[in-house]
């Protein structure tokens, strides 16, 4: 495989793999890194919730800088969060987009005959920012936690098994659905030479994509198997990685809660 | 003693048709040291995977432990290794990968952390425990996989090709595992080098994934006929010392052979 196509996947495959696997900085020594991971994983998930429930710009805004500064805390470079959490807020900033021409308001422009509103605009500037923020957090938990110990951690304070089930599934199927994609791009790119043109990178990539559907089925089948052979069925249960709570634990998980609250206050009155 | 694995006719069709195996009837006693022979594709790691009760069989059953034919139940006691590191590792770091069967199991967490450490240590992976497992080469990933299994001290080892992609120096690490190891142990290979070093009775597949011989190490591997017919080849120092010794005096490995040599020369 050649040409344009050739070289976009494999940078795409290489980004998101690289989102995925992101772990190294949790190995550093950083404000999160050395909480508890309970207490990570509650307060930094309560944020995330918090923005999801908030309908002001400037509440998102305040948990956009809350995000930053813990990201600073623990030594996460902030070009590399945003580059691993830029897709989601784009995906969903393309879906909500009509709204700028459906809701009512005032009309600031008109586009090919259509008024598009400021209800419209702020609308869709908001969502985007708070699912930004929101998967900003999310990840922010991931880059500082190992996965193990995040799964250890929802044992603990008891979240169903199911669902800690499903999330530790999930994490590992996109784990691997990256890789694969991988080793095929680099499998392929191995033995094709010469020039294919633009076009016959399109018919490459087609049949590529058919094929690295049937790969990833049969690979999660394999890897399923190879779960299964170390007791992969039985719920998860990795060791616990948590320690006495200490000072910091409290302030984070109490800042959580002040956040919270204030954000339900702002949102809802009391 | 008695029985730790009985399987009674047992195959297996894969979804698109091929059959792997074909009727296998084996058993294998407590402590037994067996290696499972035959050409590629002739459905070793199928047999393994039905042996180990990670795949349904088409037909047959397997009874383990003369208890239960209900593999999940014993999965604590079984050990087995797939043949693709690739299929074995998922987690995102080595550790955590070692870890991850004596966590599932119930192995209580200092045992297992000195465990990682003595397996780490032994296998040279001590510098790789924090790296994704994907990132390392074939031989390390490997070796991260063997010690995987090791990890949660399963009574019976299947271990499909493990000394695949390793070099000379952690080939012998893992063999001093395997002969340490106090359990039944069945080795699943195309290579026949390796298997007087850890067997001592051989099952061979056929090409057509039925069961051709079951006897012992020597009596399987000297006769090459019987192995060539099905796509395999005796050791090198069987073939060497073919015609010139008796067939019960044939050296297996290269160290009988030398020895062999160095008793003549006096
Ligand atoms: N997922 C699958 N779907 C269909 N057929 C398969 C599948 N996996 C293996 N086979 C076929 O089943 C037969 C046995 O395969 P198996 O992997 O058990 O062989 P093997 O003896 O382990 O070979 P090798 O020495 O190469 O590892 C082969 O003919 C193979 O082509
Ligand atoms: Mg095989």
């Amino acid at each position: 495989m050649t040409g344009v196509v050739a070289r976009s996947a494999e940078s795409i495959t290489g980004a998101l793999r690289a989102v995925f696997t992101a772990e190294q900085v949790a190995a550093g020594d950083g404000f999160l890194q050395q909480r508890d991971p309970r207490v990570t994983l509650l307060s930094v998930s309560g944020f995330a919730i918090a923005v999801m429930l908030t309908r002001s710009l400037s509440v998102t805004v305040m948990f956009g800088l809350i995000t930053a500064v813990l990201a600073w805390l623990s030594a996460v470079p902030l070009r590399r969060l945003a580059t691993r959490c830029a897709v989601a807020p784009f995906v969903s900033a393309l879906i909500v987009f009509p709204q700028v021409v459906l809701l009512p308001g005032d009309p600031l422009v008109q586009v090919f005959g259509l008024a598009v509103t400021d209800a419209g605009v702020a609308y869709v500037v908001l969502f985007t920012m708070r699912v930004g923020v929101g998967v900003a957090l999310l990840s922010l938990i991931v880059m500082t936690t190992k996965f193990s110990s995040i799964i250890a951690a929802m044992r603990e304070l008891r979240i169903p098994v199911t669902l800690v089930w499903v999330i530790a599934v999930t994490y590992r199927y996109l784990f691997l659905f990256f890789d694969e994609l991988w080793r095929l791009i680099l499998a392929r790119n191995s033995r094709t030479t010469g020039r294919l043109g633009s076009r016959g990178g399109w018919y490459d990539a087609k049949q590529l994509a058919g094929i690295f559907l049937l790969r990833t089925l049969d690979c999660g089948e394999r890897v399923g198997q190879g779960m299964r052979a170390r007791g992969g069925d039985r719920p998860p249960s990795p060791y616990r990685r948590s320690r006495t709570i200490d000072m910091y634990d409290y302030t984070l998980a109490a800042l959580a809660v002040i956040v919270m609250v204030g954000t339900v206050v702002i949102r809802w009155g009391l | 003693m008695g029985p730790v694995i009985e399987a009674q006719g047992l195959s297996y069709e894969y979804p698109d048709g091929t059959t792997a195996i074909r009727n296998v009837d084996t058993t294998v006693e407590r402590g037994e040291r067996v290696a499972v022979v035959g050409a590629n594709g002739s459905g070793k790691s199928t047999l393994q995977l039905a042996l180990g009760g990670l795949i349904d069989p088409s037909t047959g059953s397997v009874r383990y432990f003369g208890e239960t034919t209900d593999a999940e139940a014993v999965r604590e006691r079984l050990g087995v290794l797939l043949q693709d590191p690739d299929d074995y590792l998922f987690n995102a770091t080595v550790r955590e990968d070692i870890e991850y069967g004596p966590a599932q199991l119930g192995v209580p967490r200092d045992v297992a952390e000195r465990r990682v450490d003595r397996l780490a240590d032994q296998l040279g992976l001590l510098d790789l425990l924090d790296r994704p497992p994907f990132r390392l080469s074939g031989g390390e990933k490997q070796r991260a996989a063997v010690a995987s299994v090791f990890a949660f001290d399963p009574n019976v080892l299947l271990l499909d090709e493990p000394f695949g992609a390793v070099d000379p120096q952690y080939r012998e690490r893992i063999l001093d595992l395997v002969t340490d190891h106090e359990g039944t142990f069945l080795l699943f290979t195309p290579s026949l080098d390796m298997v007087p070093e850890v067997a001592e009775r051989v099952i061979l597949v056929g090409q057509n994934g039925s069961i051709v011989a079951d006897r012992s190490v020597r009596e399987v591997l000297t006769d090459s006929s019987l192995l060539v017919e099905n796509g395999l080849r005796p050791p090198a120092p069987v073939e060497m010392f073919e015609g010139v010794l008796d067939r019960d005096e044939l050296p297996l490995t290269v160290s009988e052979a030398r020895r062999y040599l160095l008793k003549r020369e006096q």
